[in-house]
């Protein structure tokens, strides 16, 4: 299974600018890291089932109805810019 | 008497007979701390000054023969990574250094409402990522058996305040090992809980299919009690689940298996004669040991570096400088996150979040994540199957006793094998404690581990207790008592 990794397009996706030096690092790294769980490639495990609860539970989901938590401005309070009661960023497009 | 070094009960009995005030510990965990924090660096922040206005409230509380619970007045340390209310969650990086939590965790108002009042915030590998604490971008945490050694990670911090006793307990999140870990490299207990029992609300997440908030504590009836203050159902965490508990034996009929392949090639001599020790010492107690197989144990560290970073970089997302964190400049909004993320994350924080990213990515999400998710649930009906046979599984905590710094840095694959022992349990959701034993030959603490069937935790911790008993080894580190 294991392919060399395109690091360049794993950081786009990921949005974490690299320099030349951190692909050069980072891709030696992963790879190492692919050689090894390469090893489940080879496990005969297709009728296995997914649990996305470890212990196969349900997720306990909430009533649909709303409650006190956190005002607006509480909520806003660690945002590098906002402006009444936004958050600002900078423009999509260039 | 080192107030230190006593249990919750016996301070909490000390409490009740007025022998002692929550005001005067407080007092002695805060000296501890400013003897010690220079030299181990275990707390990213004291609450000094606030913890002892409110530990007075405590002290008036038991004048008047009131206290709020058994735990009142005890003395409590908080991984950097549960949020606070109106204190900074750093999660040990740079990423949030200047965040402050607008709410408290669902385990933070359990402790509260029961009259814990918080020493601090302690140290931690940046957003749990590591094992050892030199991933945290504030510097790393030193083991105070010897300060050449890391504590173990990621809730170094966490472990080393209980060692060192500028802390009576503490609590700690554990994904791979996080909790029990540094907990054996530093000589105390750590409990990791059934995977749900104990609420994730207020955890700042880094893989949600298994990260677990735990103690980490002096010894194991202290972790009884502390989780016995923080487990629960909680409609505020949609995996927590609701209480049902198992019991199975904790007396001389409770049969004992050794996974056979954590006792093989990659784990020390000295880490394999602390599991024979206690296996010894059981068998004399009446219990019957036997050897048992699990060979998918030996797939766990694969399967764990699969799931553990596509989950962290779903949840690692949020970081993008527009609701909370740091903000690097960029013309777009898409340049802005790039760099901010840059900026704001570590080394191995932004491997593993690359690392999912590529897991994850279309093409490869089968062939990675989903394997791994199928070889998971293979993992966890194997040890269903075991626990047929047997009730409890022991194998050391950790393949060595603490490293030296720097030892593990330079291979990721050599770091992430220290959580060789640990990371089964988390893959099948399944309660694992760390029991210390003993020293070895450079005097580093060593220690086992215990796991048991889900949610039958409460067993485990009393079954825990006669293995503490039976190995008799309570030193704690001399680092304070060489200093006053």
């Amino acid at each position: 299974m294991k392919k060399d990794i395109d690091i360049k397009s794993v950081a786009k996706l990921a949005a974490i600018k690299l320099t030349d030096a951190d692909e050069k690092k980072f891709e030696k790294d992963l790879n190492i890291i692919l050689e090894h769980v390469d090893a489940l490639s080879k496990m005969n495990i297709e009728d296995e089932e997914i649990n996305i609860h470890p212990l196969g539970e349900k997720l306990n989901l909430r009533e649909d109805v709303s409650s006190e938590f956190l005002t607006h401005d509480e909520a806003m309070s660690n945002s590098p810019e906002t402006e009444d009661g936004h958050f600002v960023v900078p423009p999509s497009l260039d | 008497m080192n107030i230190a070094n006593l249990s919750i009960s016996e301070i909490s009995n000390l409490y009740k007979n007025k022998e002692l005030k929550p005001s005067e510990v407080y007092k002695e965990v805060f000296t501890n701390a400013s003897l010690s924090e220079s030299i181990i660096h275990a707390h990213l922040k004291l609450f000094q000054d606030e913890a002892t206005e409110a530990s007075k409230l405590s002290d008036e509380r038991y004048a008047k023969g009131n206290p709020l619970s058994d735990i009142d007045g005890i003395p409590i340390a908080i991984k950097d990574n549960i949020n606070l209310k109106n204190h900074e969650t750093t999660c040990s990086s740079k990423m949030l250094s200047n965040y402050v939590s607008p709410y408290d965790a669902t385990v933070i108002t359990k402790l509260r409402n029961n009259g814990v009042v918080f020493t601090g915030k302690t140290n931690l590998d940046e957003f749990a990522m590591g094992s050892s604490t030199e991933n945290s971008a504030f510097g790393p945490t030193k083991n105070p058996w010897n300060p050449e050694h890391v504590p173990g990670g990621s809730s170094g911090g966490s472990a080393a305040v209980v060692s060192v006793g500028s802390a009576i307990a503490s609590l700690g999140s554990d994904t791979g090992g996080s909790i029990r870990q540094p907990a054996s490299f530093c000589g105390v207990v750590g409990f990791k809980p059934t995977y749900g029992t104990v609420s994730r609300y207020g955890l700042v997440a880094f893989a949600s299919s298994l990260d677990q908030i735990g103690p980490i504590t002096n010894s194991v009836e202290d972790a009884k009690i502390l989780y016995n203050s923080i487990k629960g159902h909680d409609p505020l965490d949609a995996t927590s689940i609701k209480e049902s508990t198992v019991e199975i034996p904790t007396d001389k009929n409770a049969k004992i298996g050794v996974i056979k392949e954590l006792m093989e090639e990659g784990i020390s001599d000295e880490s394999k004669k602390e599991v024979e020790k206690t296996i010894k010492l059981l068998e004399e107690n009446g219990n019957k040991v036997v050897e048992v197989s699990l060979p998918l144990t030996k797939m766990a560290l694969s399967i764990y570096y699969l799931i553990a970073p596509a989950e962290c970089s779903a949840n690692l997302s949020r970081f993008d400088g527009v609701r909370y964190g740091i903000r690097e400049a960029g013309a777009t909004s898409y340049e802005m996150m790039e760099n901010t993320r840059a900026e704001g994350f570590g080394e191995e924080v932004k491997k593993r979040i690359l690392l999912g990213t590529y897991a994850l990515s279309a093409g490869y999400y089968d062939a990675y994540y989903g394997q791994a998710l199928k070889a998971r649930s293979a993992i966890t009906k194997d040890f269903e199957n075991i626990f047929k046979e047997v009730d409890y599984l022991i194998s050391p905590t950790t393949p060595t006793p603490a490293f030296k710094f720097g030892e593990k840095t330079e291979n990721p694959l050599e770091m992430y094998m220290s959580d060789l022992c640990t990371i089964p349990a988390n893959l099948a959701g399944i309660p694992a404690i760390s029991i210390p034993t003993g020293l070895s030959k450079e005097d580093m603490p060593l220690s086992i581990q215990l796991m048991s069937p889900a949610r039958t935790d409460s067993s485990l911790l009393e079954f825990s207790e006669t293995i503490e008993k039976l190995l008799g080894f309570n030193q704690r580190t001399l680092l304070l008592e060489d200093m006053k």
